[in-house]
């Protein structure tokens, strides 16, 4: 069963559409990086999957448990939506960490101490939030999302404000959680460090989901044949190619390689150059955000 | 629930407008116990203790008490949507109308605890005039401040108990009002301003005769005419559950 289900899901502010029929899912142990430009609806899309906003049409699951319908359902959730995250600044962490905790059933004391440790916050943790740095004040957010071992990890842009070891920090644990089987859902304008270890990307564009790119076993290869107008056809038509574009005086392409260069060598195409390369997960959402 | 409310609670006494409300009505009696013109303004030549009690009651609830609970209600959201805590709070299986429920209660505690404050600070202005039996009256009763005879310390701390808490249960449907209001507007600011704006509306709805026994602004004074509370007290209660029912009816589907 999916972690997480999105069907149809949709918000409208009057008669302007905010997001359009966005549908995904996030299988256990998946992390989902959601990309896009500013205004796209990646905030709106959090807001909506962990039922701080309501959908205009379309339900958002979590564990097969409507988040609107049934509140019970956030007890799987795990979530910072704002950066950075925030809390009742005349407390210190750990006696905010124990509202939530008690807000989340969770019992043992000794939980808190190792999120705090987790997220490198002990020597803070008896501190006032009001005292805490942009940063620190981020990583209570996660530390207070991953409080009660959530089976869904939903985050807006959860490296904000982060400094380069926090930003690792980050990234690490993400891997973690998602190596433990949590499905992780994450909006970012990091691509290149999610892809890393982002299984599926999804990208925004005007409210709608423009395409999905599963980044896991992905094989590009660049390709410098003559003519290259021509070779780039050719590449299209076959079927062993699941995309091929032009980027500067080479061809980029994801597909067989055998195949490919094959083609291209029985039609008498000059092959000058050719390469593996890894997915080029920015370029990808750049041209795609651009010809949405 | 209970540490919820408790939470709640501790929550509500962190805030500023709160914390100075208590302040303000602990410290304004001392302040009428020397106010020069009380006799022009109230015919009273403070013979008793019990008089300054009443006095600080009349005085606050003409507009500061009323004022303080609706500002304290508003707050009790409006901060939490201000500082962005409120979103966090919902990112748990908690419900929508326990929270608010949790909220509504605290704030309806708060006038009692702000009438408390005055009340203590009201009996330590008195002092120097005496907490004895006096002749006159605490001005709740038939005579004004001038009364119709002695009247005993028991009669005065009875009299000033019972419009102490009728007061408190004036400020109850103000207090869901600009709740309700929060839930709407998600601010302090435009909640307590409509809350206001509310009552000062429905003041002028006085025009219309047949509406007057049922207006919530008509018992707003319900302290002083104890022997309205037949009809006032029902009211009051009915518009307190209506204003927390709405309340409740908004926040359950308010995107944030």
């Amino acid at each position: 069963m999916e972690a997480l289900r999105l069907e149809g899901l949709g918000k409208r502010y009057g008669r302007k559409p905010i997001l359009e029929k966005i549908s995904l899912s996030v299988h256990p142990g998946e992390v989902y990086a959601l990309a896009g430009p500013n205004g796209s609806g990646k905030t709106t899309l959090i807001r909506l999957v962990t039922g701080l906003a309501f959908p205009s049409e379309g339900r958002a699951l979590l564990l097969g448990e409507d988040v609107h319908q049934n509140p019970q359902a956030r007890r799987h959730l795990g979530a910072v939506v704002e950066a950075p995250a925030a809390f009742y600044p005349y407390l210190t962490g750990r006696e905010n960490l124990r509202m939530r905790a008690y807000l989340a059933g969770v019992k043992e004391e000794g939980r808190i101490t190792e999120v705090l440790a987790r997220l490198r916050l002990l020597a803070v943790a008896d501190q006032k939030v009001g005292s805490y740095s942009l940063g620190q004040r981020q990583r209570l957010g996660l530390a207070a999302a991953i409080l009660h071992r959530p089976r869904v990890l939903v985050l807006d842009e959860p490296t904000s404000g982060l400094d380069l070891e926090g930003v690792e920090l980050v990234h690490s644990l993400l891997q973690e959680m998602a190596r433990e089987g949590v499905a992780v859902l994450l909006s970012t304008h990091h691509l290149e460090e999610v892809s890393q270890y982002a299984h599926k990307v999804g990208i925004l564009g005007g409210g709608r989901l423009l395409d999905e790119v599963v980044l896991e076993g992905r094989k590009a290869y660049r390709l410098e044949a003559e003519p290259l107008e021509g070779a780039l056809a050719l590449l299209k038509t076959l079927p062993q190619v699941a995309s091929a574009r032009i980027q500067g005086q080479a061809i980029l392409f994801e597909g067989e390689a055998e195949a490919a260069l094959g083609a291209l060598l029985r039609e008498g195409y000059r092959v000058k150059a050719f390469h593996p390369q890894g997915f080029d997960l920015k370029l990808y959402y750049q041209e795609r955000v651009k010809h949405a | 629930m209970l540490r919820l409310l408790v939470f709640e609670l501790y929550k509500l006494f962190r805030l500023r407008s709160v914390q100075l409300g208590l302040l303000a009505a602990f410290l304004l009696p001392f302040l009428w116990a020397l106010a020069p013109g009380l006799k022009e303004v109230y015919g009273l030549v403070l013979a008793s203790g019990w008089q300054v009690v009443s006095l600080s009651l009349m005085a606050g609830m003409e507009f500061l008490f009323p004022f303080l609970v609706v500002m304290a209600a508003s707050e009790s959201l409006g901060s939490e949507v201000a500082q962005g805590t409120l979103k966090s709070l919902l990112l748990h299986p908690l419900s929508r109308t326990r929270l608010v429920l949790a909220k509504l209660l605290s704030a309806l505690l708060y006038p009692f605890v702000l009438l408390g404050a005055s009340f203590l600070g009201s009996l330590l202005a008195g002092l120097p005039h005496g907490l004895g039996g006096f002749y006159g009256d605490t001005g709740l009763g038939a005579g004004g401040f001038a009364g119709v005879g002695f009247l005993s310390a028991q009669e005065a701390l009875g009299q000033l108990l019972s419009a102490h808490l009728l007061a408190g249960i004036v400020l109850l449907p103000l207090a869901a009002l600009a709740l309700f209001y929060a839930t709407v507007f998600l601010s302090t600011t435009a909640s307590a301003l409509a809350a206001v704006a509310t009552l000062l509306l429905m003041r002028l709805l006085v025009a219309f005769p047949a509406l007057t026994p049922f207006l919530l602004t008509t018992y707003l004074d319900l302290h002083l005419r104890p022997n309205a509370a037949g009809l006032g007290l029902p009211l009051l209660l009915i518009y307190t559950l209506g204003f927390a029912f709405l309340a409740a009816l908004v926040f359950e589907r308010k995107d944030l």
